[in-house]
């Protein structure tokens, strides 16, 4: 009997039932807020920061199991995995000027740090690896309402941070130097925006596993920056395009039957294969036709 | 001139994880002054320049800055991300930013930028790209940034060296508006040595060599025998 594609009527009827109600709730709530987070991060040059809270997290997780097993001490997995992941971002805020070491390399230290240390630790706890993996990565097909509950509360207050802070947050990304001669709490906004992402990534990857995670930090963020000129523009457009790659992603996934978190990964890029060959024209064009750059000088009459 | 000192430099010494690269340094900086810090490449400027700003810690030796001091600093534009989406008026808008402002609504904000950027003939650029501008354009960007912060003392490393020398010259003369019409002090890294002669008063020179840093009137210390020797030949061109 060939086997038929899943129809709307299908689709509709178990959204009635709320089968996956909980699961494209948070697929388009990620998408959002991380498509938004997610500027921030390519402006900073740390698109891998992502994969290192993710090791992180997954080292805490593989921690609290060993630390079980071997000291019949019980620690909450998904919160050793948030306190690890959060002592991740954070070593990011520390002044790395002075140990002549960019955020690039660290980014990369932390990442082999807590792979090697998960592939250690998982050795001598394999028993326990599929529960590791179900605590820290979700299928994204289906979502636990407290998952859901968990990305709504920590997102919502690091979208509403972000939005807050948005020019001072931007000038300290942009000039640093000048921000912090200018009284900026330079520091203390790193810090908080790098943690804040952190639990967001922490938490989203437990709902919908690490692929569509990064792909929503990642993604809508480039394009928004090919697509805009302005920070304002870039960071509704990213946030746009990530809710409708949660959403979209999973629609696709489910009616041509594929996996959701890579649906939502390449639904998330094509608005970038778009938007490169765009900006390539539109930058051409706007070569061709302006005028040269004016060389008026200032006035010393002010 | 005597005047009130903003930044009080007392056997400062500046360098790098406790090495210091320059001998310690004394000298008084006063409201309404335009100093200017002259030396080869290489020779600390930049250093002792990070220092005064709080920017590095001193080796040894103290800054002592006067209390709520309103300061302003122009990199050099090669320090500033190149890909970030703001426009000319967004850039010089955060000078406008000071302390926790950053919590406050945004206000008149894009009058006050678009009034510094006249200041400095740049209104054409207000909503172009800053990415999008030549290096010079972006430095007169820098600059009306630093006139809408409206500092007391303003900082400025190497703000001309992308402009042509007319452009250099008339922002050079901007600056002695911005101190003789606003009393604000001026310390800038330059290198152009007529426009120094011209409107300086006072030189804070750093030797080649690190073996000397020398403070005075700009007449003094265009005479200093070590300020010869390091600019000799390009003295013989000015």
């Amino acid at each position: 009997m060939p086997h038929s594609q899943p129809s709307w009527a299908e689709f509709v009827a178990g959204w009635e039932l709320g089968i996956y109600r909980d699961a494209i709730y948070s697929g388009a709530l990620a998408g959002l807020v991380l498509g938004y987070l997610g500027v921030y991060v390519v402006l900073r040059r740390m698109v891998f920061i992502t994969a290192a809270v993710s090791q992180a997290a997954g080292f805490g997780v593989a921690l609290a199991f060993l630390i079980q097993i071997h000291l019949s001490l019980t620690l909450p997995p998904v919160m050793l995995a948030i306190t690890l992941s959060l002592a991740t971002a954070g070593l990011f805020a520390l002044p790395l000027e002075r140990l002549l070491i960019s955020r690039e390399s660290l980014l990369g230290v932390a990442y082999l740090l807590t792979s090697a240390g998960s592939v250690m630790v998982g050795d001598r706890i394999s028993q326990e690896a599929h529960d590791i993996s179900a605590i820290l990565f979700g299928s994204a097909v289906l979502v636990r309402t407290q998952d859901l509950q968990a990305l709504a509360a920590v997102g919502s207050s690091a979208l509403l941070f972000h939005v807050v802070v948005h020019r001072g947050l931007l000038f300290a990304i942009f000039d640093p130097q000048s921000a912090r001669v200018q009284g900026l709490p330079v520091r203390l906004l790193d810090l908080s925006s790098f943690l804040l992402t952190a639990l967001v990534v922490s938490v989203a990857t437990r709902a919908l596993g690490v692929l569509p995670v990064f792909a929503f930090a990642v993604l809508p963020g480039v394009t928004g920056l090919l697509l805009a000129g302005r920070a304002p523009s870039v960071l509704a457009i990213a946030a746009a395009i990530g809710a409708l790659s949660g959403l979209g992603g999973y629609m696709l996934a489910f009616f041509y039957e594929f996996p959701v978190g890579a649906c939502q990964t390449v639904v998330a890029a094509a608005p970038l294969v778009i938007a490169l060959p765009w900006h390539f024209v539109r930058q051409r064009l706007r070569e061709l036709h302006s005028p040269p750059h004016p060389s008026a000088p200032p006035s010393a009459n002010g | 001139m005597t005047s009130r000192p903003l930044i009080r430099c007392e056997q400062l010494r500046v360098g790098y994880r406790g090495r210091a690269i320059l001998p310690a340094i004394d000298v008084s900086i006063g409201a309404g002054e335009l100093w200017a810090l002259v030396g080869r490449n290489g020779s600390g400027k930049s250093t002792w320049f990070q220092t005064v700003l709080g920017l590095l810690p001193a080796v040894s030796g103290s800054v002592q800055r006067a209390p709520d001091l309103r300061l302003s600093y122009v990199p050099q534009r090669l320090k500033l991300d190149e890909l970030f989406p703001v426009r000319a008026r967004d850039v010089v808008a955060m000078g406008l930013e000071r302390n926790w402002s950053l919590l406050s609504m945004a206000g008149k904000r894009r009058q006050r930028a678009r009034a510094a950027l006249q200041r400095v003939a740049a209104s054409e650029l207000a909503d172009q790209p800053f990415r999008a501008l030549s290096e010079g354009q972006k430095q007169r960007v820098l600059l009306a940034r630093l006139f809408a912060s409206e500092p007391q003392l303003a900082l400025l490393d190497e703000p001309t060296s992308a402009m042509d020398a007319v452009a250099e010259r008339d922002t050079l003369r901007l600056l002695d508006t911005l101190r003789r019409e606003h009393g604000t002090t001026v310390i800038v890294v330059c290198h152009a040595l007529g426009l120094v002669r011209e409107i300086a008063e006072q030189i804070l020179f750093f030797d080649a060599g690190g073996s000397a840093v020398i403070s005075g009137s700009t007449k003094d210390v265009l005479e200093h025998e070590a300020f010869r020797q390091n600019y000799q030949s390009a003295e013989a061109g000015t």
